[in-house]
């Protein structure tokens, strides 16, 4: 691979991702097939950058700050079209100045909607997801598994989405 | 992120990552990834780049079709203009995670092994 996967990253995370790494089992991967060209398809976004909309439940940072091994596992919705100025991003891991500049830069919903715009596929789905991607604890871990994922396909399905971009932060 | 991405695509969803640590989330196992190479917290480019940033969008899409295997890496082919110095420049992240390891540097293995604590 010509992409240095630890080029950016910090000493300390390096280390601790590469241990991550080498300590993951191979396990069989899911696959779904594209149903349909893209230019058919409905597609939704998930970003891990912790993405609000101003009103609704802010992700738990204060809990985070109170134990730090803690990440808070909820997702919320964002609904397409919502601009820099309607959301706040909860994510004490990241460099939030670029996405609160243009939220694009980490839930590219308006380049979605001129992808769509010009054909490249169908539509954006109605609703895109934002979770906060500092998830450690089994716990923590177990609910995004178990509640929050399964609950975004749901909401997904229910949208007719046939296709998902995951953006990490 | 991987993991519910494994859940989506476990539940009829075609789903692809962006990825800037390709190697992490290829080990997570997901199902198609669009490897990029730059820094995190700006995964699509940079702010109001909107032709950059839809260039990005429309490679990871392309995956989708593309791909006919579990597993499946893509590279794209931007690059980013700075260096890690550079790129860090002016944006000091400190979570709480690494204050903390800073006052207990023990703990420092317990994260390293995934040996997750319930709390400090």
């Amino acid at each position: 691979m010509a992409i240095d996967s630890y080029g950016y990253l910090d000493f300390i995370t390096r280390q601790v991702i590469k241990a991550w790494v080498e300590r993951e089992q191979p396990r069989p991967i899911p696959w779904t097939p594209l149903p349909k060209p893209l230019d058919q398809c409905t597609v939704a976004l998930v970003c891990s950058s912790g993405i609000a909309l101003k009103g609704d439940q802010p992700f738990d940072q204060e809990q985070e700050r109170q134990n730090p091994w803690f990440g808070d596992p909820s997702y919320r919705v964002i609904p397409q079209g919502a601009t820099s100025a309607d959301v706040s991003i909860y994510h004490l891991h990241i460099d939030a100045r670029f996405g609160q500049e243009d939220i694009n830069v980490l839930l590219p919903m308006h380049r979605l909607a001129e992808l769509a715009h010009e054909g490249f596929i169908k539509c954006s789905a109605p609703s895109h997801y934002s979770i906060m991607g500092y998830i450690l604890r089994p716990r923590e871990v177990h609910e995004l598994e178990e509640v929050t994922a399964p609950a975004i396909a749901r909401s997904m399905k229910n949208e007719g989405v046939d296709a998902v971009v995951m953006v990490p932060s | 992120m991987g993991l519910v991405q494994r859940v989506l695509e476990a539940n009829g969803l075609a789903t692809v990552a962006l990825s800037m640590i390709p190697v992490f989330t290829k080990a997570v196992g997901v199902p198609r990834i669009a490897a990029i190479g730059y820094p995190m917290s700006r995964p699509m480019g940079k702010p109001h780049d909107a032709d950059g940033q839809r260039a990005v969008l429309r490679c990871a899409l392309n995956v989708l079709t593309t791909a006919t295997e579990p597993g499946t890496i893509v590279e794209l082919p931007y690059v980013w203009p700075e260096t890690r110095a550079q790129a860090a420049k002016g944006g000091h992240v400190s979570p709480p995670i690494g204050q903390l390891l800073i006052r207990k540097p023990w703990l420092i293995p317990k994260l390293v092994s995934g040996d997750i604590p319930e709390s400090e």
